[in-house]
């Protein structure tokens, strides 16, 4: 390659880069740092910037406030939850994009399941889960109050509009006659989803798992009117150091942090296909 | 062998395919020929089973194809676009239709060996679709619908996008490989020389409707009217509207404009007879049929106005202005004509079409040589 010359143009471009991301990392810095502070470091004034680091708030998350068990449940939840989305919302998303199910009715009315705010609901799921968890069929699919089997089914519900329509694109954007091409070459409808049709919408559905997942992980209405202490999430953990005798800054920095971590793995592990599955379309392959 | 009968597909209120009955005979290149519109690759995706014809039945080997899924006929498509699947290596392309049909392992790798051989792609079977030219990409899809054993095969203009050189060449290939395997083809274009290149036998369709179904010569020598006429042939036919009359119970046609003569075959005078007079008489000229002198002489009796001349190297093309119509001639290179030159023609009853409304009635008699 052709070494360039640098010119004032790229200086200016840099400079106004870096202080870019010196404002949106900045708080990110900040709450890790705050997690290795002891507590005497960490509201004073000037801001210290150099101190003796510390794993003690860690200690205090993960065996008095039990993180641990929050991580587990957000994570089963987070998992359970987009899977069920992924299976359900593409065979929909499929049906839709193929043979145009309802005229587009179907398609708007699934939308429309999103079209008002979460807490407009979760007083009545309060009462619902309240009342299924008491029953038998409740209890086995652990959907009562303070159960992880209520907040999958939250999440379901939430995040399956939102899948349908984002596959449904993905679904549009292969040509039909791979379809049609695979059926003359002896395959069965079933033979030609799995064979053709999901292995080219991979990237897509990389794209809406990690959106699914994004969701649920973030989630803190629900998990925090529907969960007690058993079935509690991460979410509601790190509001929790909110406590009586005021804000335990460094516990819920270390919190913060650890949450944080998986989801950076995973969005990294995926950034091919999220790159991929975001210009779907946009580029013929 | 494959039969249409009376296939018919309305797309709404549009008629795409209308009332149509073909029959393919077995090893038969059959080229369905038209212009964009015409129902060709309607009737493809019908023969497919891709669509449900609204009306009229298929008939493969005889038994009805009514109500079976593609993957049960045994018919195998080359599409428009190719249809490559992309997520998979040419080998694995090539593969596909035999993994449905479960064959082993060592016979898949054997047949596609032999096919990448033939179609000369052997050295990219580890490649994806998506880092293949278009004239590759239509290798691998040619391969992959002739690797295995099917009744027909149906191309849909699969060498109509390649560039004029590689059109070329693969036209004579696909000729050659499809007549070495004995295949039974049905092949669709909108290019006339394809057309007559390939073909066994041409349908020549129009919105939906069977205009011809011929060898390449009759659809050339003998069009069955002026749609054929006009779409078969390069330069295309000039026609020229003409009068009827008839000059001591001999038939002749009149320019009407300058009043040039111009003889008629007596079947002219038989029509007229039996038939009555038509709305309109059209002559058909084809440019290699007729000459040009720049003097009368006893065959070249009819004069016109060169009006355009057009050097091609080999040879000349010249329009010439009769009366309000204009005719194209071949001409030999060596004979160069000027704009406004008087130019006589041989025109006469032994090379000209003759369209009664629109259907032929009369054609130039073959020529000795």
């Amino acid at each position: 390659m052709e070494r360039r010359q640098v010119t004032g143009g790229d200086l200016v471009r840099y400079a106004i880069i870096f202080a870019l991301l010196i404002f949106f990392l900045f708080p990110i810095y900040w709450m890790i740092a705050t997690s290795f502070k002891a507590p005497g470091d960490i509201l004073t004034r000037p801001p210290r910037w150099t101190f003796q680091p510390t794993l003690e708030n860690y200690f205090y998350a993960f065996e008095q406030a039990n993180f641990g068990l929050f991580i587990k449940n957000t994570l089963i939840v987070a998992v359970v939850s987009t899977a069920i989305v992924i299976v359900i919302g593409s065979l929909a998303a499929y049906s839709f994009a193929r043979y145009d199910v309802g005229a587009g009715h179907l398609m708007f009315f699934i939308l429309s399941t999103r079209m008002f705010p979460a807490i407009a609901v979760v007083i009545p799921y309060f009462v619902i889960f309240r009342d299924l968890g008491n029953t038998v069929i409740g209890q086995a699919l652990s959907l009562g109050l303070d159960r992880l089997g209520a907040l999958v089914v939250c999440y379901t519900m939430f995040n399956l509009p939102f899948g349908i329509w984002l596959m449904h694109s993905f679904f549009q954007d292969i040509p039909v006659e791979l379809e049609d091409s695979a059926r003359l070459d002896g395959y069965s409808r079933l033979q030609v989803l799995l064979r053709v049709v999901l292995p080219l919408v991979a990237p897509g559905l990389a794209v809406t798992a990690i959106f699914c997942l994004i969701f649920a992980w973030n989630e803190f209405l629900f998990a925090f009117m529907l969960t007690r202490a058993v079935a509690r999430t991460i979410t509601v953990g790190v509001a929790s150091f909110w406590t009586q005798r005021g804000i335990l800054w460094g516990p819920l920095s270390a919190a913060a942090t650890v949450c944080v971590v998986p989801m950076l793995i995973f969005a990294l592990l995926l950034q091919r296909y999220i790159v991929r599955g975001l210009t779907f379309g946009a580029v013929r392959g | 062998m494959l039969e249409l009968r009376s296939l018919t597909k309305k797309f709404g209120k549009t008629v795409a395919v209308n009332n149509l009955s073909i029959a393919c005979k077995e090893r038969e290149f059959l080229v369905i020929f038209g212009p964009a519109g015409a129902g060709k690759t309607t009737t493809l995706r019908l023969i497919a089973g891709i669509l449900k014809p609204t009306g009229g039945e298929i008939y493969l080997k005889g038994d009805s194809l009514t109500g079976v899924p593609p993957e049960r006929r045994n018919i195998s498509m080359v599409f428009e676009n190719y249809a490559l699947y992309s997520h998979l290596s040419v080998y694995e392309n090539l593969a596909f239709p035999l993994r449905a049909r479960r064959y082993r392992g060592e016979e898949i790798q054997r047949l596609v060996q032999r096919m990448a051989g033939i179609l000369r792609i052997s050295e990219l079977l580890d490649r994806r679709p998506g880092f293949l030219s278009g004239g590759q990409r239509q290798r691998v899809a040619l391969g992959r619908a002739l690797i295995r054993e099917a009744d027909v095969y149906l191309l849909d203009e699969p060498i109509s996008h390649l560039d004029a050189k590689l059109r070329h060449r693969m036209r004579g290939e696909l000729k050659a490989i499809c007549a070495e395997k004995e295949a039974t083809v049905v092949h669709v274009t909108h290019d006339y020389r394809e057309a007559m290149a390939l073909a066994d036998r041409v349908v020549v369709i129009n919105k939906g409707q069977l205009m011809q179904l011929g060898t390449p010569d009759e659809i050339f020598r003998r069009p069955a009217n002026e749609f054929v006429a006009g779409f078969v042939g390069d330069p295309p036919i000039s026609f020229m509207d003409v009068e009827y009359f008839e000059e001591d119970g001999k038939p002749g046609f009149r320019i009407p404009e300058d009043g040039i003569h111009l003889p008629a075959s007596p079947e002219v005078g038989a029509y007229v007879k039996e038939k009555g007079l038509p709305a309109a008489f059209r002559l058909g000229v084809r440019a290699t049929d007729v000459g040009a002198l720049p003097l009368e002489d006893d065959m070249h009796k009819v004069p016109g106005e060169a009006y355009v001349t057009e050097t091609l190297g080999y040879r000349n093309l010249l329009t010439v202005k009769l009366g309000n119509n204009l005719v194209q001639v071949v001409t030999p290179p060596e004979l160069m004509f000027r704009v406004k030159d008087t130019v006589w023609l041989d025109l006469n009853q032994d090379n000209l079409h003759v369209f009664a409304d629109g259907l032929a009635i009369a054609h130039p008699r073959p020529r000795a040589s």
